[in-house]
């Protein structure tokens, strides 16, 4: 592919008309500042907004960084302190961790199959179903994570929450429980509350997919004798590879640095140690704590840890097509 | 391109045994078993997908929500939304989230729409890495950027304004909206921009004409991500706006109802269902166009 050098550097007229042919005006030099023209509001706000602040994390996660530090401006350098500090910690390794990482990959599994599965039986469903579910769908999709969140928190509430009623109801316990002490019934909730919100995406998404695989394909599949499960794996997932990249891409890196899920419900925002994961520990480390070095270095940690995801993520879609 | 795109009703050319009705479906016609197995999956997804909205609407109508559980309001009442939309301060809470939503997918959309027609339709260098850099800051965790941008902010003398939040705001909303509008912008075929060449109009003129219009129901699906990312979020607004009050979203002024000991939950899920209402409802609205601008190519058959 012929790339036209940016403005700084204008390539030599003699080259350019030729392989830039591509397009009908690739000689100008308008055609080529013109990309970065509409690239730069952007990459400005990317740059002051979200790129500057994660090199300032990184420098705060060096740093011992209180509220002192931050009235004064002056910098208070120890090194690693902050990450060795971390990386001995109980905490991390009993909790912290296992509360990040199981977690997301628990709910990114569930979150796909499960939205995978509602594509298909919406792509299976008479135009008048498919558009009531969908509609559904939608109002799920469409709750806002905090609203949803309280909903959750209400169903479940220790004294009055309706689960507690109708188990009681139906004999199956004898004394209202609360669930939001117990680690594992704790994100027992969480996991239903960010499959409820994430799946709608993934459903809509592969419906898309779905409904754009070729006929032909699938009927060629069927009088060579393929059932619906041998067509569904090798007709239709090898078509929608790229969508299902992009679903599973972007569910695992929401599902990673959930928050508002864990800090609205009971306990969940510091005053349960046992529930804590990397994004609720780092911010109430920091704005908690006052400790905004030591919360600024789990911040770079998940932030580190996602990045090695997506790094592999972005690896396999390259490999797959070009951007 | 095929005519394969979409769900399309054209009359199946090897039309073999079965009605044009069931190949439209792509199958024969089910069994007895299939379509009851199918309808109970329909009926259990519904049950699932809709509960916690019914559940959150039925608390708010009750006058006796907290008191008792029943699957029906006991005591059908508005009061708790009375409440909630006066002496609750809901009122200025939906206004501020409102202007904040709204300057954020203006700004936002421009900015992202003006990216994605460079990295879906110019080829130049650095392309690849400006899109790895947009795919890269997506992943960022808010609770990275959080202590960073306290800190800017708060030395801009921002903090607590819905200036800060709003500026915090377009930058998130951004990397998707450049990522979801790029894929719109490639779906259109290039033929068209090139017949448009052909009969004489500039860049300018074919990205008024050609590309915007195909590219509209993706600016719409941008932009209501981009408002729905504003409307909701929550760490910024609670670190940023602090304890003004009176400059309160309503994702952070929920909180306000909930007590030491007790909380108000005919109020909550009467504040909440404000806030979830209009959403749900512009995004159901959208839905069609959201769905078939994911799907659709530009040339027809």
């Amino acid at each position: 592919m012929t790339s036209t050098l940016p403005v700084a550097a204008p390539a030599g007229p003699g080259q350019s008309p030729g392989p830039g042919g591509r397009r009908p005006f690739g000689k100008s030099v308008l055609a080529r500042v013109r990309p970065w023209m509409l690239l730069t509001p952007a990459l400005l706000v990317l740059a002051v907004l979200l790129l500057w602040p994660l090199v300032r994390v990184a420098l705060f996660s060096l740093q011992d960084y209180g509220l002192k530090e931050i009235v004064s401006g002056e910098r208070n350098w120890i090194g690693f302190a902050n990450f060795v500090e971390i990386f001995t910690s109980e905490q991390l390794w009993a909790v912290v961790l296992p509360n990040t990482v199981v977690f997301a990959v628990l709910s990114v599994a569930c979150t796909v199959v499960f939205g995978t599965a509602v594509a298909v039986l919406l792509a299976s469903l008479g135009r008048v179903w498919r558009t009531i579910v969908s509609s559904a769908i939608m109002a799920a999709w469409a709750m806002p994570a905090v609203t949803g969140t309280y909903v959750w928190v209400w169903i479940f509430d220790a004294d009055r929450g309706v689960f507690n009623h109708v188990l009681q109801a139906l004999g199956l316990q004898d004394a209202p429980v609360n669930w939001f002490t117990d680690r594992w019934s704790f994100y027992a909730i969480v996991l239903l509350n960010v499959v409820h919100h994430g799946f709608p995406f993934v459903a809509i998404t592969v419906l898309a997919g779905l409904l754009g695989v070729p006929k032909e394909l699938l009927e060629a599949a069927e009088i060579d004798g393929a059932g619906a499960w041998r067509r569904f794996f090798a007709v239709i997932v090898p078509q929608l590879k790229q969508i299902f990249a992009v679903v599973i891409i972007l569910s695992t890196i929401w599902d990673f640095k959930i928050f508002a899920q864990v800090y609205l419900m009971p306990g969940g925002a510091g005053s349960n140690r046992d529930v804590l994961n990397l994004g609720v520990w780092s911010y109430t480390e920091s704005f908690g704590q006052n400790r905004y070095g030591f919360g600024s270095a789990i911040a770079v940690l998940l932030t580190l840890l996602l990045l090695g995801i997506t790094v592999v993520y972005v690896r396999t879609i390259l490999k797959e097509e070009e951007l | 391109m095929s005519t394969a795109t979409g769900t399309d009703r054209r009359p199946v050319r090897t039309s073999t045994a079965g009605g044009t009705a069931a190949r439209r479906r792509g199958s024969r016609r089910p069994s007895a078993g299939v379509r009851v197995g199918k309808g109970v999956a329909v009926a259990l997804l519904l049950l699932f997908t809709l509960f916690p909205a019914y559940w959150m609407l039925v608390s708010a109508l009750d006058g006796n929500a907290g008191r008792g559980s029943s699957f029906v309001p006991a005591e059908p009442t508005l009061e708790h939304f009375e409440f909630v939309l006066t002496d609750g301060g809901f009122d200025v809470f939906l206004r501020n989230s409102l202007l904040v939503a709204l300057t954020t997918v203006l700004i936002s959309s421009l900015l992202a729409l003006l990216a994605s027609v460079a990295v879906a339709r110019f080829r130049f260098k650095l392309r690849t890495q400006v899109l790895m850099l947009v795919l890269v800051v997506q992943m960022v965790p808010l609770e990275a950027l959080v202590i960073p941008l306290f800190v800017q902010v708060r030395n801009l003398e921002l903090l607590g304004t819905l200036t800060g939040l709003i500026v915090v705001y377009v930058a998130l909303a951004l990397p998707f909206g450049i990522w979801m509008l790029r894929g719109f912008v490639a779906a259109v075929p290039v033929e068209l921009e090139e017949a448009a060449y052909l009969d004489g109009a500039t860049w300018g003129r074919m990205f008024r004409s050609i590309l915007l219009p195909l590219v509209a129901p993706g600016l719409v699906a941008t932009s209501i991500f981009g408002f729905i990312t504003a409307w909701n979020e929550f760490v910024f607004a609670m670190t940023l706006l602090g304890g003004e009050t009176q400059n309160y979203t309503v994702a952070i002024g929920l909180r306000s109802f909930f007590g030491q000991h007790s909380n108000d939950w005919g109020a909550i899920m009467a504040a909440s269902t404000v806030i979830t209402v209009p959403v749900m409802v512009f995004f159901i609205l959208v839905q069609r166009r959201l769905a078939s601008g994911l799907t659709s190519g530009a040339v027809k058959g």
